[in-house]
Parts: structure tokens; C-alpha cells; sequence
């Protein structure tokens, strides 16, 4: 070992840490969900509510707690007799006739002093008419039962440039609830994907066969032997195999049983479980590692064309590029090696010594990935990348109210997921039935109505729609607490994927019934 | 104050106008998915508002949530229990405290703030545990609603409830709502006592906890979480004897640490640090205000269509993972017919002649369906192995290396107690 690895695993083993500070402890929960990263990008982000109703507050409570940088309610209103009977974020009856903005704001701020919270208390109607500039300059915009013309305007504002904010819609009545994230495109590298990266053992690298090769099986100690890890036995396994097939790997299923056999019939005592492990991981020898089919997939994203590319794409299409390039061009044609061991039976040294082998081919083919960036690219991000390589994804969404001016779209959902659908639709048509006339409680006949010129009337509804259309006309205006609470942790959790572009969000129409208690994904 | 107060109904005078609007649309009328039985209007208005009396267990996580979910909703007489005080970490989520307020009990801070904040509702909180409790101050409630941390405290509560069910008396059944979240993860649960699926009736969905060999704590590390338990497991006993382990004391997560950090440069192991200290000690697990919101959001929902019958009520589990998209899950969990809490049968278990009493006790820990830590054996005649008292643990612990077959016939029954679950299972020994 050179002395600069001694150095490395030096400074790696016993930098001793301070114990952390106040924010860090207060924090340390959610730290373990989105480390460092996932934190200052919730600290940086600037969220905008357009309106101040329970189910806004609600959703606020969930984005201050963990600490986002700043939030604005968007709310003209003052707090009525019934607001303030179903949002905690108002003081009872004293906050009647208060501004709805500035009372929550007040309140939602003692959450968390790190967070800054301002409210607004002109209309979104004028803002759209004089400034909209100001809404685009937001992280993320976050519309509650929003009426139907301005929600048009608003998303289409938004949809303009892709550079803009998404705009997550939510509507709510009664039981029945449904959330939708617009956006453009949404990249994401650290998916916490539970699916880990492959080992290589079917194509080892020069330092590992050798290593693998230069183990004496025989000669070994009854100790050592016991400890060899299973990655070692297979590949050498695997090798020996090669020289007596013709250098083919286990192909049917009676070869596969044999080579099983000649695993454990190294063994030497009955209780060596490394050899044990082999065997259960004797797949690894004949599961070809190539590139995922989701990720190669992405290798033929339009965004890679060279004219994306010349107009200035993100690092991650650079990153991806990149990608796509260095696994065509290397011997394996597979993603850059993981650096990532599982634990395996094993002795301290055998362990460490191999694991090593992984960090230094990891290492060199990292160094070789990165050779093929056009950009620079800052060496975080290319880590986590390459780390994150084979569960990467891209989203692309569409408009708000795409879905609903589909009728094929709308009619596949019908008899696919027709709860679901339903829902969906009656929630649409309470929302155009209000746009024409706000004073009057909708029948459940004037809903189907709607629901029908919505769909088209040559498509018959499900039965499932009376369910839908009788629970909207039961309690079209009622904002009930549990639900508004619900879709306060359901849409925070989203906004917060969002932010931090780690893990994956929803893409589509979050459906939710609060009788049978179910979500169900529409539309996507 | 304001000048005018109009009162609501048959609401209370600290009620005004419109206070319930929102809710009282469920209420003034039926749905498409509401029983028959569901009485619209005055009279579950007056149920929920002025009679219905509704136990919290737990002000942490969801306790919060729940508590102000619940007040909102309109419960006006709600008990409140947690043997827990603040700590700097729960900030994060368990919105009802501040900074100012660590180190105090959460069941009184959690209490004294919602009573400030909703008008006319009564929070009465005990700093202390369920088991305090007994079946009298149970038998009060209507529902029961838990948010807790520990598998051990929910299998308590649900087998105490279990037990109040008194087939003559349909007040005893106690509806218990169950909510648990962890990280992305998260669950609610409907359970009628003797009726539906208990939690006892599930235990075999745990995950089991990791554990590592003692041989590689010893004598193999790998992990840095290998050199962590070396510091916990036994070199704070060795160095730091009789003294006890106090997780939460930042000063033993420091020795901890830079004993481990110690052991781990020694095997040229890297990856040690102060979070992953802590996560493998404390067994920490991570948490976000998001999931408690969700989870707290189902549990309060359900209790308050179950205290209304305003609408069906979730039967009778729901499961929730956030991480990729949205996927939930829900369906009804069914009764085991053996469960040890609400099943009426025995259970069949068939052992070898020649194990001992102390190799069917491992057993009873071990199982997954069981998972009894400390069991007491008895045969309806006597006595087979005591944990507790001690005199009788004494004079019973010879039995531990005789066989089972020398006490117990073929086909005989044995009843297995413990003092931390309020059930007895009742085994039929067969042998081959």
C-alpha cells in the first residue's frame, strides 16, 4: 500500500467527529432519510401557497418542521366562522375576521425559527394580471381547490417555460381528495432504489480474477479457508469451470446444479458457511451483468440528441451523455463498477483486502467515466452519479388538465381503474359546476351531468360513480380536518421529493378515498 | 373576547357559529357508503361532542397529530398517555413542542397546548405508562387510538383490551386503532376485540430485528456497525462495569464513538461515525412530520366515522410506502384462529422426547408467531419452570435440564404466562 492510501484510510478510520450541534440533533431523523444534501436543498427552497385553507396550513406544517427556507401564503380572505373551527393554524374564535394569511403565518412560523414566512394578502387574480414573474420566482407553487378559471391561468403560466416552478393541484371534499404535480421534467440520481448494483462476478475484473487465482485452496489453514468470502470462491469457481467448457459460463439447468455441487464440494468442513453463501449466490455466475433495461432505456432519451445537448443542457444529461458513451466504449459494456460490498462471511483481512480490490477498480472506472464529460461537472455530483448509476430515472409530466380533455385517456382509465377515475372526475366536475355558480350545493344529478360532458356521452359510467358522485353531493364544501391532515403529510412528503430530488415522486393523479381509506395513481 | 356568541346546536358555549360546519356535513346526512344505523343531525352531534370519551396512547410522533386531529374533529373529552419527556430530536415533528419545553413530559405539554389552541376541549394527560392503568380506567372510553414506538406496549394494550370484552356487556368492546411509521413506511389498523384481526393475530408481519453473531463482534468486524456493537455489547461492560448504558446521554454516545472509532482503525475499517453510533445503539429509526401527518391523519379519521358511524370505516388495515411514488395497500387482515390473545383454540406444538424445558422456552422466544421473552410454564396440575417470584424461580429452576417428557404426557396441556403480557397461551404437547 502507498502512503497515500495509509493516509486515506488514516484520515477515513479515525477522524473523530464533534459531537453534533443543536441543528444537526433536532434535525437527525429526517438526516438519515436525505442527508446533508436533501437538507440544504429544503433550506434553499422558497414554496408559495395560494391559499390559506386548513388544508394548506396543513401541508406548510409539513414542509416548516423539517425546515424548508421560506414559505408564502398567497390569501385574501379573512378567517370566517367556519375557517376558524377547522384549521389549528388560527386561534379559535379571536382570529374571526383576521387576515387568514397573516394569522397562519403567524402561527406556522413557531414552528421553526430557521424558516421565514410571509403573507400576502392580495389576489391571485391581480398578481396574474399585473406581475406573474413574481410566482415563477418560487421553488414549487402549491394550489387548495383553486377555481377553475384561475387554476387554468395559473397553470398555464407556469407551463410556459420549463424552467418554472411545477404547480402541485390539490382538491379535496369531504372524504374524496385528488393531488397532481405539474412539471417538465424532473431528473433523479439518488432514488434510494432497494435494488443494489451488481458485483461483476460473471465478468471480473483483472485484479479480482487474480486475486481470485492466486488462492491456494488447498495449502490454506482450516481457519482461513473458512473465511475466504463468497465473491472470491465464485469467481475462482467460475474459472475453473471456463477451462473445462470451453470458457462457457453454467448454462442449463443441470449444469447450474453441477457447478452448485462443485462449490461445496470445496468445502472442507461441514460448517463453512462462506461456502454455504457461495452456493446460495451461485446465480451471480450465469445473470449477465449488463445495463439495466431502465437505464438504457434512457440512453435513447430525445434530451441526449446533439442539439439538446448544444443548448445548454443540465449537468445530469452531460453526466448521462457520458454515461452512455463509457459503457459502449468499455471491454464489459456494463456501468461503472460498485464500490458497495455487502457483508459475507468472512475474516477481517479477507474482507477489507477485497473490498479494496472493489474501491480501486471502482476508482479507475470512475476516473475513465469521467473522461467522457464534455462539461465540468462538480465531483459530488459525479460520485453520487456514478454511485446511483444504475437507478436513475427521469420523469416527464404533462399539463394540468391534459388528462381530463383525453377522452381515450379517460375512457381506458374508466375500465381500468374505475374508482379511481371516478373520483378523479367528480372532483372535476364539482370544480366546473362552482366556476358557473359558487351560492348553490350541487345535486348528485347535476354532477353525473357534468361527469358525462366530460367524458363524452357516448361513454357509460361505471357503476363506481355512484359512490363518487353521491359522497361530492353529500359534502361538496366540507373541508374536514382528518382530511386536510391527510393531504398535508401526502402532499409535503411529494414537495419535499420534489426539493430534494431524492427519491421518487408521484407522477399522475393521486387519488384518495378516506371511506375505504385507499390511494390509487391515475393518469400518469 | 368577542361580543357575540352564537351557539352551534347542542354545542357547548365555548362553540360558536358555523364552528363545525365542514364536519357537520357529514353529519346532517347520509352517504352513499353510511350503515343504516347512523342517526343524522342532533343527536351523534351530541354523542361526539358532550359524551364520547376517546384515550390517546402516546404524544409523540402521531401522539401529536392525533391529539390535534382529534380536537378539530370536535371529540371534546380526550386522555392522553406518555411516560415520555422532550427531547431536542422530536422537534422535527412532533409539532406541539418547543425548544423551550425540553426535558418536560410530553403528555402535559402535549395537552396544555392543544387545550390552549382549540377552544372547549379537554385534554386530561398522564406522564406515566399504560400498564400504570387498570381495567376500570379502561373500560371508560369509547375508543382507543395508539401512535406508540414499541411492539411491546401495542401487544399490552391490545391484549388488555382483548380481555375487557364481556360478551353480555357489547359497552365493553373498545374499538383500538393502531398507527405506526417509520421513515417513508406507515400503517393503520382497525381492530374490534374479539371481533377482527387483533395485533397478536400479525405478529408474524414484524421484520426481525438485526442482529450480528458475537464471533464477528469479536473477532471478525467488517462493518463499522461491527465495531460499534464491540463498544456497546462488551467493552462498556468491561471498562465501564456495573454501570448502566444510557443511550441518551450524549457523553456515552461519545465514549461509544471514539471506542469505536478506535476499533475500527485497528482493522483498517472505515465508515464510523457519530450518526451511524447512535442509529446502531439507540436503533434509531428515521422519522419526518409527512408520514406521522399521513398515518395520525387515517387513525383519526377512522375513530371518528367508527364514533359516528357517519361512513364505513377502513377494515381493516392500511399500509403505506412513499418512497416511490405513492403505493398503498389495503385489505383485510384475518384472525388467527390459535392467536394466543383472541383465539379460543390451543395451540398444537409438536417437540422432540427428548428436549428439555430450557429448549422449548428458546423456542417460545424464538418463534416468530409467539415471540414470548420471558415465559412462565405451569400444567394445570403444577408448576414446570417460574420466572417470577424468586423463591418459586429458585425451587422451579431444576426443571430447566429435565426433559419436558418426564412432566408433561403426551397430549398434555401447558399454559405459558409472562408478566409483561397480560394472556396466557395454552399449548397442547405432542412428541415425536
Amino acid at each position: 500500500m502507498s502512503s497515500q492510501d495509509s493516509q486515506d484510510i488514516e484520515t477515513a478510520t479515525t477522524a473523530i467527529e464533534s459531537a453534533p450541534d443543536t441543528k444537526t440533533r433536532r434535525y437527525d431523523r429526517q438526516l438519515r432519510l436525505w442527508a446533508a444534501t436533501g437538507q440544504s436543498a429544503l433550506e434553499s427552497s422558497r414554496v408559495l401557497l395560494v391559499s390559506g385553507s386548513a388544508t394548506s396550513t396543513s401541508i406548510l406544517k409539513n414542509l416548516v418542521l423539517p425546515g424548508i427556507g421560506h414559505f408564502t401564503i398567497l390569501d385574501h380572505a379573512k378567517v370566517s366562522h367556519s375557517d376558524a373551527g377547522n384549521n389549528f393554524f388560527l386561534e379559535g374564535y379571536n382570529s374571526i375576521g383576521k387576515s387568514r394569511a397573516e394569522e397562519a403565518v403567524q402561527l406556522l412560523s413557531e414552528l421553526n425559527d430557521g424558516v421565514e414566512g410571509r403573507a400576502d394578502t392580495r389576489t391571485l387574480e391581480s398578481i396574474l394580471e399585473s406581475h406573474p414573474e413574481w410566482i415563477t420566482s418560487f421553488t414549487i407553487v402549491i394550489s387548495h381547490n383553486l377555481d377553475h378559471a384561475l387554476l387554468n391561468k395559473l397553470s398555464a403560466l407556469l407551463w410556459k417555460d420549463a424552467k418554472y416552478p411545477p404547480l402541485v393541484v390539490v382538491r379535496s371534499a369531504g372524504f374524496l381528495a385528488d393531488f397532481y404535480i405539474q412539471f417538465h421534467e424532473h431528473t433523479i440520481i439518488e432514488s434510494h432504489s432497494e435494488t443494489s448494483p451488481s458485483l461483476r462476478i460473471d465478468k471480473p475484473f483483472q485484479a479480482l480474477r487474480e486475486h481470485a487465482l492466486s488462492l491456494e485452496f488447498d495449502n490454506m489453514d482450516s481457519t482461513e479457508h473458512g473465511h475466504i468470502p463468497y465473491v472470491v470462491i465464485l469467481v475462482r469457481a467460475l474459472e475453473d469451470w471456463k477451462k473445462s467448457h470451453n470458457g462457457g459460463l453454467p448454462k442449463s439447468y443441470e449444469e447450474r446444479q453441477q457447478f452448485k455441487k462443485s462449490v461445496l464440494a470445496l468445502k472442507v468442513k461441514g460448517d463453512e458457511e462462506n461456502f454455504d453463501e457461495a452456493e446460495a449466490q451461485a446465480y451471480r455466475c450465469w445473470t449477465e451483468t449488463k445495463v439495466p433495461s431502465e437505464i438504457l432505456a434512457l440512453f435513447s432519451d430525445p434530451a441526449l440528441s446533439t442539439k439538446a445537448m448544444d443548448n445548454n443542457q443540465s449537468p445530469f444529461f452531460h453526466l448521462l451523455a457520458a454515461l452512455k458513451e463509457y459503457t459502449e466504449q468499455s471491454d464489459t459494456h456494463t456501468l461503472p463498477l460498485t464500490s458497495t460490498l455487502p457483508d459475507m462471511k468472512s475474516d477481517t483481512n479477507n474482507y477489507i483486502h477485497l473490498q479494496r480490490l472493489y474501491k480501486t477498480r471502482a476508482e479507475e472506472e470512475k476516473q475513465a467515466f469521467k473522461s467522457y464529460l464534455r462539461v465540468p461537472v462538480d465531483d459530488g455530483m459525479v460520485d453520487s452519479f456514478v454511485k446511483n448509476a444504475h437507478a436513475l430515472v427521469v420523469l416527464r409530466g404533462k399539463p394540468w388538465g391534459t388528462f381530463d380533455e383525453d377522452k381515450a385517456a379517460l375512457v381506458e382509465s374508466l375500465s381500468t381503474m374505475p374508482k379511481e377515475t371516478c373520483i378523479h372526475l367528480a372532483l372535476s366536475a364539482l370544480s366546473l359546476l362552482q366556476a358557473s355558480d359558487t351560492s348553490v350545493s350541487p345535486s348528485a344529478e347535476s354532477i353525473r351531468a357534468k361527469i358525462q360532458s366530460i367524458v363524452g356521452q357516448s361513454t357509460e359510467l361505471p357503476d363506481e360513480a355512484d359512490d363518487a358522485i353521491g359522497e361530492i353531493a353529500r359534502a361538496p364544501f366540507s373541508e374536514l380536518p382528518n382530511t386536510a391532515a391527510f393531504l398535508g403529510g401526502m402532499v409535503a412528503q411529494e414537495v419535499i421529493k420534489m426539493i430534494t430530488k431524492q427519491y421518487v415522486p408521484v407522477k399522475g393523479y393521486c387519488v384518495i378515498d378516506l371511506i375505504e381509506t385507499w390511494t390509487g395513481t391515475i393518469g400518469a | 373576547m368577542a361580543t357575540e356568541i352564537h351557539v352551534n346546536g347542542a354545542a357547548t358555549s365555548s362553540d360558536w357559529q358555523d364552528r363545525y360546519y365542514h364536519v357537520d356535513q357529514i353529519l346532517d346526512r347520509p352517504g352513499p357508503r353510511t350503515d343504516p344505523s347512523f342517526l343524522a343531525g342532533d343527536e351523534v352531534k351530541d354523542f361526539l361532542r358532550n359524551k364520547c370519551k376517546i384515550l390517546v396512547i402516546g404524544a409523540g410522533g402521531l401522539g401529536c397529530e392525533i391529539l390535534a386531529n382529534l380536537a378539530l374533529t370536535g371529540f371534546k373529552d380526550i386522555h392522553l398517555i406518555d411516560m415520555d419527556t422532550i427531547d431536542i430530536s422530536n422537534l422535527n415533528r412532533q409539532f406541539l413542542f418547543r425548544p423551550a419545553d425540553v426535558g418536560r413530559p410530553k403528555a402535559i405539554v402535549a395537552a396544555e397546548y392543544v387545550m390552549k389552541r382549540v377552544p372547549g376541549v379537554k385534554v386530561t394527560p398522564y406522564y406515566g405508562k399504560i400498564q400504570d392503568k387498570d381495567d376500570d380506567y379502561y373500560m371508560q372510553f369509547n375508543l382507543v387510538i395508539c401512535g406508540l414506538d414499541s411492539v411491546e406496549a401495542r401487544r399490552w394494550i391490545n391484549a388488555t383490551l382483548v380481555n375487557l370484552v364481556d360478551s353480555e356487556n357489547p359497552e365493553s368492546l373498545k374499538p383500538l386503532i393502531d398507527g405506526g411509521t417509520e421513515g417513508f413506511k406507515g400503517q393503520a389498523r382497525v381492530i374490534l376485540p374479539t371481533v377482527s384481526s387483533c395485533y397478536e393475530c400479525s405478529l408474524d408481519m414484524l421484520n426481525k430485528p438485526t442482529t450480528f453473531p458475537i464471533c464477528t463482534i469479536a473477532n471478525t468486524p467488517r462493518l463499522p456497525e461491527h465495531c460499534i456493537e464491540w463498544a456497546s455489547v462488551l467493552e462498556w461492560p468491561r471498562v465501564r462495569g456495573d454501570e448502566k448504558l444510557d443511550t441518551d446521554d450524549p457523553e456515552h454516545i461519545g465514549w461509544l464513538y471514539s471506542i469505536a472509532v478506535a476499533r475500527a482503525k485497528e482493522f483498517k475499517i472505515e465508515g464510523v461515525t457519530w450518526s451511524l453510533t447512535q442509529g446502531v445503539v439507540k436503533n434509531v429509526i428515521p422519522a419526518i412530520a409527512s408520514t406521522n401527518a399521513i398515518i395520525a391523519a387515517s387513525c383519526c379519521n377512522e375513530a371518528f366515522k367508527i364514533a359516528t358511524s357517519s361512513a364505513a370505516y377502513l377494515n381493516n388495515y392500511f399500509m403505506l410506502i412513499g418512497t416511490e411514488g405513492v403505493y398503498s395497500y389495503t385489505f383485510e387482515h384475518e384472525k388467527r384462529d390459535h392467536c394466543p390473545v383472541c383465539g379460543g383454540e390451543a395451540l398444537e406444538m409438536s417437540i422432540s422426547r427428548d428436549w428439555t424445558v430450557e429448549q422449548l422456552i428458546e423456542l417460545l422466544t424464538e418463534r416468530q408467531t409467539i415471540q414470548i421473552k420471558k415465559p412462565s410454564l405451569a400444567t394445570p396440575e403444577k408448576p414446570i419452570y417460574f420466572q417470577q417470584p424468586p423463591q418459586l424461580e429458585e425451587s422451579t429452576r431444576p426443571n430447566l435440564e429435565k426433559k419436558v417428557s418426564e412432566l408433561v404426557p403426551d397430549g398434555g396441556e401447558v399454559v405459558v404466562t409472562a408478566s409483561s403480557l397480560p394472556f396466557s397461551l395454552s399449548l397442547i404437547i405432542t412428541y415425536t
